[in-house]
């Protein structure tokens, strides 16, 4: 018995051509270079969100990138999804992220002008091998903190993720995301707007 | 409500006293006097297609259960058990034949119907001591629909839906009936935002003004070729019945070269002309006019929009309908759905969600603009000098009322209700009109339902 029903890129329409590789056997030891490898890359890319430096995280991002961000949907036990059909908070590809990232460019994407005091708190990383040596798949929770103005409550975002990362080979070296799922963990957001990136 | 005559004849001249976007007061009175009659939308029959399918939908505080039942009726119920109160379901969505209650086992069909009471007998001596018979969920006062739509009225004497929509189910169609089989509605994606309700609601009706100055982003990076400001007003509000929107000006052409300007396939083109109306096929090919936001008095609203989902110059268009569902003076749950017509192509259905991610819903572009202000207005709202500023709500009319611009004559705009080019606030004045109007009736009258007890009235 478990409640956990893993997302799949196959369940939006979007995501038919996503990079399907997936995790093979138990998680690797916490000393494994490749967990070390896979941990820092996420600890780097929590601080290049905080710095909403978007540049540098679509720099981050493989060509083929899915990231996906279902909505969550309370159904009852046993009921074998816990997702929305069809509906996603983020269901994106390298393009419409570009756009996104491209309006925090502008001078007039008013909701992060003033900018939010944004703050990922990353914990529970776990890495996978997978089939081939040049991908991993790397489990996370993060906790987004996110500020606007002075007195307004700050809002909370939950969510476990689980990314696929590829060895950028040519590219000296670096690992690129090729893939992100991320799950919610409300039903209703308790925020303004997704105008951040998890 | 504080000065309520007052605060209703201010409204109804088009001045607003500030402190309406967020008064504890105003939004009592709304409760009781305005949600508790209104038509409200709570789901669209594609959400539940099969037998048993359902979802849990809220009107203000209360919770009902929209199933279809065995025989594909729709029915919503009052998501409260018979005996002592327990929320029956606890879900958000599902698929069931029956409910049962957590709290001791009593058990409903997908109807309503009671069909299970644990120690009937023992407990209550049968019939005798409780009347099962015939009991039910509380069905909503109040059921109807439209296109698919299904709405609700807490007032058990609500005129039909149609009768209270009026005209606006003219321009109802253009969102929800591209096709003889309608449309399917997916999500809705739901979030809280610490804004009126009303803000967004009269936003969607007919604020082409701010298309210009807050989206001035979604513009710059290539999304949308449409809201340049000179554009913006060469297109035209309408308002007809209980709804009205906004539309874009066209570029000259005929009514299929104008389909094809937002983006339709042929195909899905061939079946509106079919579909439509002569008179709603004119706005468009005749007029050249493209309905573009709406809002339905008085929280939901619809919008249409054509961007860039790709690195082409080619536009896709999307429907989306939305909920600004109040919870407080402060604060609204919007509920977002993705609208798209049942017979388009697979094709067209996929960049067509993809369009609408991009630029409505909780991560939409155009949509965190929006919403970063209705905050802002809200939070602004709330103190003592808000109080004190009439706000001039009067865009469109002179000081002596003459209005800046004549309405559209009926060989200029084919669709019911007043049509005027330009930016203006009729819209906005009348959404408000038809509150100040609810706000000054008293709420409706109500029955009150008695279980288990044959043949009794309430105790008076
Ligand atoms: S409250 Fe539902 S069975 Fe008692
Ligand atoms: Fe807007």
């Amino acid at each position: 018995m478990t409640t956990y029903l893993p997302i799949r890129s196959a369940d939006s329409p979007l995501g038919q051509d996503a990079p399907t590789t997936d995790a093979v056997g138990a998680s690797l030891a916490f000393d494994d270079p490749r967990h070390l490898l896979a941990h820092r890359w996420l600890v780097e890319e929590t601080y290049v969100l905080d710095h909403q430096d978007y540049d540098a995280w679509l720099g981050l991002l493989a060509e083929d990138i899915h990231y996906y961000m279902p909505i969550r949907v309370t159904t009852a036990l046993g009921t074998g999804y816990d997702t929305a059909k069809r509906m996603a908070h983020f269901d994106e590809d390298k393009y419409s992220l570009s756009r996104r990232v491209a309006r925090f460019q502008t001078e007039h994407a008013w909701t992060e002008d003033p900018p939010s005091r944004i703050r990922h708190h990353l914990s529970n990383v776990r890495t996978f091998a997978t089939a081939n040596d040049d991908e991993l798949v790397v489990e996370s929770a993060v906790l987004l903190f996110r500020s606007r103005g002075d007195v307004n409550e700050a809002s909370l975002i939950s969510a476990g993720r689980t990314d696929l990362l590829r060895r950028a080979g040519a590219l000296g070296g670096g690992w690129l995301l090729a893939r992100r799922h991320i799950a919610v963990d409300e039903s209703v957001l308790r925020t303004q707007n997704l105008a951040i990136f998890l | 409500m504080r000065d309520a005559d007052v605060v209703l004849a201010n409204v109804r001249r088009g001045m607003l006293p500030a402190h309406i976007y967020n008064d504890t007061e105003v939004f009592e009175a709304e409760r009781e006097r305005l949600f508790s009659r209104s038509w409200m939308f709570v789901a669209h029959e594609s959400e539940i297609p099969q037998v048993g399918d359902y979802v849990v939908r809220r009107v203000m505080d209360n919770s009902f259960i929209v199933s279809r039942d065995q025989s594909g009726d729709v029915h919503a119920m009052f998501n409260m058990c018979l005996h002592r109160g327990m929320q029956v379901c606890r879900a958000e969505q599902g698929n069931a034949s029956h409910f049962r209650c957590p709290y001791h086992g009593w058990s409903y069909r997908n109807d309503g119907r009671i069909v299970g009471l644990p120690f009937h007998q023992e407990a209550y001596g049968g019939e005798a001591g409780f009347a099962r018979k015939g009991q039910r969920l509380v069905p909503a006062p109040s059921l109807d629909s439209i296109n698919g739509l299904i709405f609700v009225s807490m007032d058990p004497d609500a005129p039909p839906l149609r009768e209270f929509l009026g005209d606006f189910a003219f321009y109802l169609d253009y969102y929800t009936r591209q096709s003889p089989s309608g449309v399917e509605v997916l999500g809705p994606q739901r979030w809280r935002v610490k804004a009126n309700w009303k803000i967004g609601a009269e936003n969607f009706a007919g604020d082409m003004y701010h298309t210009p100055q807050t989206h001035t982003s979604v513009v710059e990076i290539g999304l949308f070729r449409e809201p340049k400001a000179e554009k913006r007003k060469d297109g035209c509000t309408y308002w007809a019945g209980r709804g009205g929107g906004t539309t874009y000006k066209l570029p000259p052409g005929s009514l299929e070269e104008r389909l094809q300007y937002v983006g339709y396939p042929d195909e899905m083109i061939k079946k509106m002309l079919e579909q439509w109306s002569q008179d709603q096929l004119d706005v468009i090919g005749r007029d050249g006019f493209m309905i573009s936001a709406a809002s339905v008095f008085p929280n939901l609203s619809l919008v249409h929009n054509w961007p860039k989902v790709a690195d082409s110059d080619d536009v896709l268009p999307f429907i989306s309908l939305r909920q600004w569902q109040p919870i407080s003076a402060d604060e609204t749950e919007v509920l977002s759905w993705f609208v798209v017509d049942k017979e388009a192509p697979e094709e067209f259905k996929k960049l067509s969600y993809k369009a609408y991610l991009m630029c409505f819903g909780s991560s939409g572009m155009f949509e965190q603009d929006d919403v970063e202000n209705w905050v802002s207005l809200t939070n602004t709202a709330a103190g003592t000098m808000a109080r004190r500023l009439l706000l001039n709500g009067r865009m469109g009319m002179l000081q002596d009322d003459t209005p800046v611009v004549e309405p559209l004559a009926p060989e200029e705009f084919a669709g019911p209700g007043v049509a005027r080019v330009g930016y203006g606030e009729y819209n906005q004045r009348a959404l408000l009109a038809e509150w100040a109007d609810h706000l000054e009736q008293e709420p409706p009258a109500t029955a009150t339902t008695v279980v288990g007890m044959s043949g009794q009235a309430e105790c008076s």
